[in-house]
């Protein structure tokens, strides 16, 4: 940390050093170091908010509260299964053909329409679900935001610093301005290829210890990597994601070596998941029939699996 | 017009047919077809790497599949690949497509045409932050309570003693 707060006051000096002549390098040392201390729930949650603002600007929640209320409690019993169950953990279902998932900080944790059309079991649901929970639980996209939002403090702090004092009392605004331009970078270039397979191996552990049977997410990853990759569908997943196909090698070994077959006979909840889908299509399809012709939208849809 | 819903009721069952019909997927790697979902069941036939099966069903990290011999066993999961569903955005029918009533396909699958709701990188970069659909989202939210019976009813069994999965190169 302190390498961290000392690259940064480096960084200031060399792009502020002209403008801090007479500003005090005591108050300077605190904002930089107040900038760079790790969140406390209550900031976690207030930037996860922030976050979640924006991905549900870009695409809204659907209107089908027995899926979204479904969502929930797969997803909060996968959640109760983690280091983290006590967060105010939400799930829905947001309104896009394409195929992806989403979590931000504090609990929140979003999947498009078009990626449970392409599941066939709540076992699935549980696994990509228990990724997303893992990006929050290991605080993947808090920490990405931090560092994104503090950089840009930073680059300003100098001029800011020079200019007035008192600076130290809007940190917490400022930087909580900084989460929703961060946030749409970070959501549409994705994080390292590293965290999304730490969040693969851990996902499928929350779901096996959720009682169910933890190759759902493999099984997904194995639909989606017969999806063509240049397909508008794919565009978001393939932008922000490693490839399925590498998702599903490193997922594999890691789930032979540590022994999770003797828990493939678990829980694949298909009738429950079926069911739930079902009443999706049946709702949709009665919107489609009071729809005008010409405005029926075709979907992009999975190809079948047993 | 009176012929629509006989017109729609045959669609839907030729899609329900076309559903019914199985998963293509071929070997990535030769390997045995055992009898049943586990390493340590007897051998039914070798299987060479590129070899064409059909797929019928999935258990835990295993697919109950066909050979074109007519052979029946099972096969490691990530020993296959599902045929890819083809190029651009036209997708294969499916389970779930068979039930959704798009007007225009039938067997073939739906295409993706227009009204697609889509959701690409450009749409998050540019998106305008939705603080109220954020709060929107506790009429939604599950009490531990109300998962825990959620999980008793199918029912699952925690299995807290599974541990975490460390990296491994592949």
């Amino acid at each position: 940390m302190k390498s961290r707060i000392a690259a940064a006051l480096l960084g200031l000096t060399l792009l502020g050093l002209p403008l801090l002549a007479g500003a005090d390098l005591g108050d300077l040392f605190s904002t930089i170091k107040q900038a760079f201390k790790p969140a406390d729930l209550d900031t976690e949650i207030a930037i996860g908010h922030d976050a979640a603002a924006t991905l549900l600007g870009a695409s809204k929640p659907i209107n089908e509260a027995a899926v979204q209320d479904y969502v929930n409690k797969v997803g909060l019993w996968v959640a109760l299964q983690s280091d983290r169950p006590d967060l105010p953990w939400h799930f829905a279902v947001v309104d896009s053909d394409d195929i992806d998932a989403f979590a931000a900080p504090g609990g929140f944790v979003f999947l498009t329409r078009g990626l449970l059309l392409h599941m066939h079991s709540e076992a699935e649901l549980a696994g990509v679900l228990g990724h997303e929970i893992s990006h929050v639980v290991l605080k993947h996209h808090l920490k990405a935001l931090q560092t994104a939002a503090r950089l840009d403090l930073v680059s300003q702090g100098a001029q800011a610093v020079a200019q007035e004092k008192g600076y130290n009392s809007d940190l917490d605004n400022q930087l909580m301005d900084k989460v929703s331009s961060a946030s749409r970078t970070l959501y549409s270039k994705g994080l390292d290829k590293g965290d999304e397979l730490d969040a693969d191996r851990m996902g499928v552990v929350l779901a096996a210890r959720a009682g169910y049977d933890p190759y759902g997410l493999l099984a997904v990853l194995q639909t989606l990597a017969a999806v063509d990759p240049h397909s508008s569908s794919m565009q978001l997943l393939m932008a922000t994601h490693p490839a399925p196909e590498d998702r599903i090698i490193a997922l594999s070994a890691a789930m032979d070596a540590g022994k999770l077959e003797q828990f493939g006979m678990q829980a694949e909840g298909q009738e429950r998941f079926e069911g739930v889908i079902k009443e999706l299509i049946a709702d949709t399809n009665k919107e489609k029939a009071s729809a005008k012709p010409e405005a029926i939208s075709q979907r992009i849809l999975p190809a079948a699996r047993p | 017009m009176s012929r629509w819903p006989g017109l729609c009721a045959i669609l839907l069952v030729l899609g329900a047919v076309h559903a019914a019909a199985v998963s293509t997927a071929q070997t990535v790697v030769a390997g045995n077809l055992n009898s049943s979902p586990n390493s340590d069941a007897s051998v039914v036939a070798a299987v060479p790497n590129a070899t064409a099966v059909t797929v019928i069903r999935r258990q835990g990290g295993w697919y109950h599949v066909r050979l074109a011999s007519g052979q029946e066993g099972w096969l490691p999961m990530t020993s296959i690949r599902y045929n890819s569903s083809g190029k651009g955005s036209v997708v294969p029918g499916t389970d779930w497509s068979s039930l959704f009533q798009s007007g225009r396909s039938g067997s073939s699958g739906a295409t993706a045409t227009t009204g697609v709701r889509g959701l690409n990188t450009g749409d998050i970069a540019n998106a305008t932050p939705d603080p109220q659909a954020v709060v929107d989202l506790d009429q939604w939210q599950s009490k531990p309570g109300q998962a825990k019976d959620f999980a008793a009813a199918l029912p699952l069994t925690a299995a807290p003693q599974i541990g975490y999965l460390p990296q491994v190169k592949p």
